[in-house]
């Protein structure tokens, strides 16, 4: 670390929760008369977040800010409220910190119930803050139930035509997922439970887990994967998010993507691999052909896409389908990899859907064969787009090319070490085609002859607020390109002792 | 000490154990005269409220004082019965205080209506305090018949005639049943205490006369608590009836049959079990296929209901179902739960037809379709709607969340071992996970399809302060729940002795 504070705040973790949770209620109260100030309050808050969750990246020593506390105790459970941060939560807070900022400033312009809006952002955050920290599963599960009801009036009251269709499949698939995983819960919670009372803490469970038998382990590892990997998404139970992100707003676009789909892989890390190591070997080559499979069919799907916003929200399952084969080497440099690939495609995926927003609301249509020679007409916007997808394809120098070739180190270890290489060709393949789709978007849409399908008189180009926020990620995006460290130093210890307790190095 | 009962004892003597009940009906008996006097229904309510919240008081210091104590060997106060004399107190607070102010209360004889009110909230106290089979059996069947005449009190409505008239044959009929089971455990143990039937039948073991008398309680206290296959009244009734009664019957009375079953069944089973071969186990699947049977059916056929009213009774068919876990898993711990359960349903399920209430007072309909906008016109009782409902399908953190997650998970773990019962947690599991589709329903129309009109509504201020009270029980106990679930602990520890 090449610079440490030198000072703790008291409590951090815990304002990490309260800061948006008060700063929710004071956006709601922004009704009426006061709307204007609604975005205000907003900014105040979430940057105060975000400032808070910039701390821990320069704490030395994290466990500082463990925090916990007797929660529930009856005859039979225990349930505590116990905040901790560690080398594979970090970065998710901070971008979760980044992120809402980020899009309540992007959002700055938002006329229509702006104090509703910035509200259930911020209500989001509260979620979010709360998966990433929590170290009780009671908490986690409520934590990870919370995050679904803003989302879900983001998109019903501020999403486009098909609003309530998305809406209420998102909400359906991720909650009976969330169900499924709260059995496995219980199982783990249970099994692992020694003498009367039932802990819920991670450490209790880890603890115990000990007992496990390898059928239990098996068992209960499909059940977490599942409820994990609908919200990764896996396919065949991705259908929930191209709806919801063609729907979304761009703000909740870039939550979801950025943010909400890593739950989805940090449980997976955090919950089936550190505590059931043997179903983890055991599923292992599945997970492996699931990515692949998500990989593949996300940037195939891609191609065929005419909406720019679904054509990103597919390459968001192919690049999570990275994530899957990463974490499923069970490796430590996939380990270390796939965090940082979450980290990285939360940054880039962030880029791409506030660049598929403006294209929505200045140009007015998103659908690729309309749009043609836009880069003469807006020239930052096309800019932006070609910077997002070009870190989104890896190009070298960006956060998206560390993040590919880790994991496609780690996956040539794998392939080798059970006599396939050819698997490495599936996965070479999927990078030819995301290069291919993103180019030819980007022909199609910023190149060529200017169109004359749609009205352009009134287009504008990037305002203020969408500027700062894009530069600002995208300036992280080639920060964290040039000095990858800055972020893997914070995983490498994380990821070496998880694979060290899969029995792998 | 902040909680002394020395003062029930020294007011009340002998009749201590049973003061919260005596309260009560003695407020009864002056609720027409103060009527006739006053002619007002204010004063009445206000009567009715200050005998409730004495009664309350009294159980109250009753019960944090730990106070035992028993009556003529009829009725017996313990922790067990105060949790749940203090349940049905709150349910009769609700009722009475909004009442006043329903617009479907407006022709009935409001001197009377809280009479039977009191009286029926007395016959549910009586079973949650009896010791003794008949005092069981008086209480339920004071409870019944008071609701028979409530519901059909709302003569502007058809309905609560057919609804009254379903509800006197089908509860005649549950009463029959539960005579019959009574004389015929009466027969096979000689005596009508529970305790004494219990040590009785753990020495002579199972026999077929005790077999058909459990199986005739069963289908008598299943028609009481609306279990899958005897719940076809419950629908006809809650809709045809004035909703505070609806709200009643549906939060209070059906917990009345539980409270007997626990008395009954837990007693006689686990006293017994310890000490003879007995049919505990085939009785446990018993509760346990029709557990599932009656939250499947509650949940899926709520789905397709139109009527508000309807698809909440249907939603307690299925809460229900969850409660009945307790019989089948027949553990202490799944007791507590199963009691800290019923506590919360009186508030999500209480609060949900409080708004339906207040919503008709005002002149909205009972369909679903007509809360089109609410979110709009009544923000707050939008919001406080969608809290109730998100409650009754679990989602956390809210009070329905935590009372499941103690209740299912009592069903799969005890005291360091899994219980054979997982495979009911997992009926229930998914259970919640269908509940939540016809519950976001309602809250789809309220927030996101358009209204007719966006007029802004004020409901009766009763109305609110029973809504706003339910609804910070609501929250306090999804994250406090120890609040009550320490005296449920209690509760279930004296139940077994």
């Amino acid at each position: 670390m090449f610079f440490e504070l030198p000072f703790e705040i008291p409590y951090l973790l815990t304002l990490l929760l309260v800061v948006p949770l008060v700063g929710a209620m004071a956006t709601l109260a922004m009704g009426g008369e006061r709307q204007k100030y609604a975005k205000y309050t907003a900014g105040v808050f979430s940057g105060i977040t975000m400032v808070l969750s910039m701390v821990l990246l320069f704490t030395p020593d994290l466990s500082v800010y463990n925090e916990s506390h007797t929660w529930i105790e009856t005859a039979g459970l225990r349930m505590s409220y116990i905040l901790t941060v560690d080398g594979l939560s970090i970065l998710m807070v901070f971008l979760t910190g980044l992120l809402v900022f980020l899009s309540t400033v992007f959002s700055a312009r938002e006329k229509d119930k702006p104090h509703y809006f910035f509200a259930l952002l911020l209500a989001m955050e509260v979620g979010l803050m709360g998966v990433y920290t929590a170290a009780d599963y009671f908490l986690f599960y409520i934590m990870w139930e919370v995050t679904l009801i803003p989302m879900y009036f983001l998109i019903s009251w501020f999403g486009g035509p098909r609003r309530h269709y998305a809406a209420i499949k998102f909400f359906i698939y991720t909650h009976v997922a969330s169900l499924v995983m709260l059995i496995g819960i219980f199982a783990i919670v249970f099994g692992a439970a020694s003498g009367g009372v039932a802990d819920f803490s991670f450490e209790a469970v880890l603890a115990g887990s000990a007992v496990f038998g390898s059928t239990f382990q098996i068992l209960v590892f499909g059940l977490l994967f599942f409820g994990f990997a609908v919200k990764m998404p896996i396919v065949p139970f991705h259908t929930w998010l191209p709806d919801a992100h063609v729907e979304a707003p761009t703000a909740g676009s870039v939550l979801l993507a950025g943010v909400m789909l890593k739950m989805g892989s940090y449980g997976i890390i955090r919950v089936c691999l550190e505590v059931l190591p043997e179903g983890a070997q055991y599923w292992q080559p599945i997970m492996i052909f699931i990515g692949i499979l998500a990989m593949i069919y996300g940037a195939y799907a891609c191609i065929a896409q005419k909406d720019l916003k679904k054509m990103v929200a597919f390459s968001s399952i192919s690049h999570m389908g990275m994530v899957m084969i990463s974490i499923a080497c069970l490796s430590s440099i996939g380990i270390q990899f796939a965090i940082f690939q979450m980290f990285a495609h939360g940054l880039i995926s962030a880029v791409l859907f506030m660049v598929c927003g403006m294209a929505g609301h200045s140009i007015g249509t998103r659908e690729i064969p309309l749009l043609g020679g836009i880069a003469g007409k807006m020239p930052v916007f096309a800019a932006f787009m070609m910077f997002g997808f070009m870190a989104s394809l890896g190009l070298p120098g960006l956060v998206g090319f560390w993040a590919e070739f880790g994991i496609i180190f780690s996956f040539y270890d794998y392939a080798v070490s059970v006599d396939m290489i050819w698997l490495i060709a599936l996965c070479l393949l999927s990078l030819l085609l995301t290069a291919g789709y993103y180019l030819w978007a980007m022909q199609r849409t910023l190149f060529g002859r200017l169109t004359n399908k749609i009205d352009l008189s009134h287009i504008h180009d990037v305002s203020r607020p969408e500027a700062i926020a894009l530069g600002v990620i995208c300036a992280l995006i080639a920060l964290y390109g040039l000095w990858p460290d800055l972020a893997l130093s914070y995983i490498d210890g994380y990821a070496s002792s998880l694979a060290a307790s899969l029995g792998v190095i | 000490m902040i909680f002394d009962s020395s003062i029930v004892t020294s007011v009340f003597g002998q009749f201590a154990p049973i003061a919260p009940m005596i309260v009560l009906i003695i407020g009864a008996l002056v609720m027409p005269a103060v009527f006739f006097a006053t002619k007002r229904r204010g004063a009445v309510t206000g009567v009715a409220m200050a005998v409730i919240l004495i009664s309350i008081l009294f159980n109250v210091l009753m019960l944090a004082d730990g106070y035992q104590g028993e009556y003529a060997g009829l009725f017996a106060y313990d922790a067990f019965s105060g949790v749940m004399i203090l349940l049905f107190q709150a349910v009769i607070f609700l009722t009475a205080l909004v009442s006043v102010s329903s617009s479907e209360t407006t022709r009935m004889h409001y001197g009377a209506y809280n009479s039977l009110l009191l009286a029926a909230a007395v016959g549910m106290m009586f079973v949650a305090t009896a010791s003794d089979l008949i005092t069981i059996f008086l209480g339920i069947e004071l409870a019944s018949i008071t609701s028979y005449v409530l519901v059909a009190m709302k003569r502007s409505d058809p309905r609560a005639a057919e609804a009254a008239v379903k509800y006197v044959i089908i509860g005649g009929l549950s009463t029959a049943l539960t005579l019959y089971g009574l004389s015929m455990l009466y027969g096979v143990a000689g005596t009508t205490n529970i305790a004494d039937i219990a040590a009785a039948l753990s020495t002579q073991g199972f026999s077929w006369a005790f077999g058909i008398a459990m199986i005739t309680m069963i289908a008598g206290f299943g028609f009481k608590i609306a279990a899958v296959p005897f719940h076809a009244w419950a629908p006809d009734v809650y809709e045809g009836a004035a909703t505070p009664v609806s709200m009643f019957l549906g939060t209070g009375s059906k917990k009345v049959g539980f409270v007997a079953l626990f008395k009954i069944f837990l007693v006689i089973f686990v006293a017994a079990n310890a000490t003879a071969s007995f049919a505990t186990e085939e009785m446990q699947y018993i509760f346990a296929i029709i557990a599932a049977i009656t939250m499947t059916v509650g949940n899926v056929v709520a789905i397709s209901q139109t009527n508000i009213k309807r698809m909440l009774a249907y939603s307690s068919i299925a809460q229900a179902g969850y409660i009945l876990i307790v019989m089948a898993v027949m553990t202490e711990y799944a007791l507590a739960s199963g009691m800290f359960h019923m506590f919360t349903h009186v508030f999500m399920k209480g609060g949900a037809f409080l708004v339906v209430g207040a919503l008709i007072t005002v002149g909205i309909g009972e369909k679903i379709s007509d809360y089109r906008g609410l979110a709009k016109r009544a923000p707050f009782i939008a919001f406080a709607m969608t809290v109730f409902l998100f409650a009754l399908a679990g989602i956390p953190p809210l009070a329905g969340f935590t009372s499941k997650l103690f209740l299912f998970s009592s069903a799969i773990y005890d005291n360091g071992v899994m219980t054979q019962w997982i495979w009911l947690a997992f009926i229930a599991i998914l259970n919640s996970a269908i509940s939540l589709y016809y519950y976001t329903r309602v809250v789809k129309a309220m927030y996101i399809e358009k209204g007719d009109t966006a007029e802004r509504i004020r409901i009766p201020k009763t109305f609110a302060a029973a809504i706003a009270i339910s609804f910070v029980f609501v929250i306090v106990l999804g994250v406090f729940p120890q609040l009550i679930m320490d005296f449920c602990a209690d509760a279930a520890s004296a139940l077994f002795g």
